[in-house]
């Protein structure tokens, strides 16, 4: 059995999800666009949940909306479970209508009945049922409270959809369906109301469908006479607005029937509000608890856990490999390839689990407890200033865990060339993956001010797109239209369970890479340095690896680094920005970061190894976000566009720090 | 207007029929429109968006918009 779960924006689906779903999902793609779905299996195993992203009504405004629609026409689905928050319910209540014109079994999860008996709201779930003709089941999904009745109930077999027509749209529109349902039955397994209703109200996708099994013109000649009709009988601005106002009729009557208010308390979310998007201190605000975020990522707690870490691997772990090895005898290739191929360019990754997952566990917080939306709100007017939208700023802080989810949550934007800007810019945002780089170099060059160093090229990469945006907002991005309101919900304590599961969904495909990819490619560049054209277990500086950095390394001797390693380990960090460190593991013969850090020194000064840190900062978005920018924009030209200014950007800041550097007298 | 209104002020909509017709289809979607109550809840600086509250939720929307939207003070 699949069921769908559609709710509006922050009424808790997530929540909801996770407390009906066991810890087993999968992600898959939905037929025809390549966006990612989510999909779990009830923990009593009654059929699958299909997580869809948050709307308020079926016709979409941003690509992120249109998949539900395009879901709802592309897909079979046996159930809708409709999430309403309580104490939303005239909001919530546009979608359930309008879900129940779809005439597919359905049933309500009323949630967060607390957060509306805080407000004074009391809401009667079994008369709710019975006006909607739907079971409605009070649930508060933070908690789980009630879920578990809900499981029953989807479990149950005789939920049959509603035949009744909840909205009557006044006799002119229900003509006009009639006509309109005439054109189309027969020729649909949908409900030909909810098409038409839809049709009417102006939504793309279902217009689309419709036209591809009807005469568009004759369905736009029912629409032209109906909405003239309108406009003459009860001067309504448009047919779209009209049926609006009759499901608002239709919600008002039945919001009077279900609900009881009563006095309320100030809810702790406005006081909280008063003060983190107060005009003065919102901002300062915000760049304290980046501040601390960084601190804790890369300093306090971060850096203690991954050197911990790097003693258990190197110590331990490679001593147990060795004894391992010699006691099946194996051979000095496969020894080598093992202790200086896998365990150096893997484990010199997997040092950098602690900080990451630190990093993503911070992402997740400020994601799930609201602050998110408020970071939008304070960064709206310098985003505006530059052509982006105060949205922008959400999918760029994500792209500081991980470029790929970023430039995905860049669908949440309405308008496409603000899309578009931001899907460009947010690989300039500094993805985990680029920190391991930087541990490494300021470890050994700049042990002083690490926090600093680091916090400096993350704040570079925003300065530079902010830059960026502007340029390219003003010329070869030129549009007026911008749109910016931004739903802020109310705070919420975030839940420890939800947390952590939001942390690992992010964090284990770092893990997951490390395992084969990072695996794959160590081998691969191992046997590269290994091998030459004199044959195997060559001296590394006549090896293949050696002969194709050698090749491209003069392009980077005016940036600082002409050495063939720094080359070599350019081109694995295109396949994944950590594979520099692994790349430079393996090249360095060392095994651990301690003495990778004391034998830099050697080949790079401190002002080449800034260079070096801002050159992989830039340099070219990695394989799978350049994947992610073509599969988001379906555009060869955009993507070709964002690897080649993300590496003419790249060059000249790098060749500004260097030589600048030099002539004042750095080295 | 709007933008006469300081935080802490309630109004309510009047006409909201000048303003961008895709901010005003989101504003609709959250339930605000012409009729509805609206209350200031703070105001950015240097000409940032606005804060407003109506029915027990927040909306961000920019002052550009924010002095488009016809609002009698309550």
């Amino acid at each position: 059995m699949e069921i769908a779960l559609i709710g509006n924006p922050n009424t808790g689906k997530t929540s909801l999800f996770n407390n009906l779903t066991g810890s087993y999902e999968y992600v898959g793609n939905w037929s025809g666009v390549t966006v990612e779905k989510k999909v779990g299996v009830f923990k009593n195993n009654i059929g699958h949940l299909i997580d869809l992203p948050g709307v308020y009504t079926l016709n979409p405004l941003s690509k992120d909306e249109g998949v539900v629609t395009s879901f709802f026409l592309n897909e079979s689905v046996d159930r809708l479970l409709n999430i309403l928050d309580a104490s939303q319910l005239e909001r919530n209540l546009h979608l359930t209508l309008q879900l129940l014109e779809f005439e597919k079994p359905a049933l309500i999860g009323l949630n967060m009945i607390d957060v509306a008996n805080k407000r004074g709201i009391h809401i009667d779930a079994s008369k709710l049922s019975e006006v909607l003709g739907v079971p409605v089941v009070p649930v508060v999904a933070r908690s789980g409270k009630g879920c578990d009745k809900l499981v029953d109930v989807i479990a149950t077999k005789s939920i049959q959809p509603t035949k009744k027509n909840l909205v009557y749209y006044g006799k002119e529109v229900e003509e006009a369906i009639t006509l309109l349902t005439a054109k189309i039955s027969g020729k649909t397994n949908h409900s030909a109301r909810f098409l038409a209703i839809q049709y009417f109200e102006g939504n793309d996708y279902v217009k689309d469908y419709v036209n591809s099994i009807a005469d568009a013109e004759k369905l736009e000649a029912i629409t032209a006479n109906l909405e003239l009709q309108l406009q003459k009988l009860y001067e309504s601005k448009s047919l779209a607005n009209f049926i609006y106002l009759k499901r608002k009729e239709v919600i008002e009557s039945i919001v009077a029937d279900v609900a009881r208010k009563s006095n309320s308390d100030i809810p702790l979310s406005e006081k909280i509000d008063s003060i983190v998007t107060n005009r003065y201190v919102g901002m300062p605000i915000f760049l304290l608890l980046m501040y601390l975020m960084f601190m804790l990522t890369f300093d306090w707690l971060g850096t203690p856990l991954s050197d911990g870490l790097d003693a258990l691997l190197t110590g331990p772990v490679t001593v147990g490999f060795e004894k391992v090895l010699t006691a099946i005898n194996a051979s000095e290739f496969i020894h080598a390839l093992i202790i200086n191929g896998l365990v150096a360019g893997v484990g010199g990754v997997l040092v950098f689990v602690p900080q990451i997952f630190i990093l993503f566990f911070f992402i997740s917080l400020l994601e799930d407890s609201g602050y998110m939306a408020r970071v939008a709100l304070v960064m709206d007017r310098i985003m505006e200033s530059v052509g982006l939208n105060g949205k922008a700023f959400i999918p760029m802080m994500i792209g500081f865990g991980c470029n790929v989810p970023g430039i995905m949550a860049a669908r949440t934007i309405e308008t496409p060339r603000e899309r578009l800007l931001t899907i460009l810019l947010t690989p300039l945002m500094s993805c985990s993956a680029r920190l391991p780089v930087y541990a490494l170099f300021v470890g050994a060059f700049f042990a002083g001010n690490k926090a600093f160093v680091v916090l400096s090229l993350y704040v570079l990469g925003i300065v530079v797109a902010l830059i960026l945006a502007k340029i390219f907002s003003s010329t070869i991005l030129k549009s007026e239209t911008s749109l910016f309101v931004i739903e802020l919900p109310p705070y919420r304590l975030p839940q420890f369970q939800s947390l952590w599961r939001s942390t690992w969904d992010k964090g284990k495909g770092f893990v997951r890479k490390a395992g084969t990819f990072i695996f794959a490619g160590s081998v691969f560049i191992w046997l590269l340095s290994y091998a030459g054209p004199n044959g195997l277990n060559v001296d590394m500086d006549h090896s293949y690896l050696a002969a194709i950095g050698n090749a491209i390394a003069p392009i980077f001797a005016p940036i600082g680094f002409s050495t063939w390693q720094a080359s070599a380990s350019l081109i694995t960090g295109f396949l994944a920005k950590e594979a520099i460190i692994s790349t430079m593991n393996i090249i360095y013969f060392v095994p651990n970061d301690a003495s990778l850090q004391g034998l830099l020194a050697d080949y790079y000064t401190p002002l080449a190894a800034y260079s070096f840190m801002v050159f992989i900062l830039l340099y070219i978005p990695c394989l799978a976000t350049v994947a992610t920018i073509y599969k988001e924009t379906t555009s060869k030209k955009w993507t070709a566009f964002s690897m080649i200014y993300a590496f003419a950007i790249a060059y000249v800041l790098s060749l500004i720090i260097y030589q600048g550097g030099r002539l004042l007298g750095f080295v | 207007m709007f933008g006469s209104l300081k935080a802490g002020d309630k109004g309510k909509i009047i006409d909201i029929s000048h303003v961008g017709h895709l901010v005003q289809r989101r504003l609709l979607d959250l339930g605000i429109t012409e009729g509805s109550e609206v209350c200031v809840k703070c105001v950015m600086p240097f000409g940032g968006p606005i804060m407003i509250e109506s029915c027990g939720q927040c909306v961000g929307i920019r002052r550009r918009e924010a002095v488009q939207i016809e609002v009698e003070r309550i």
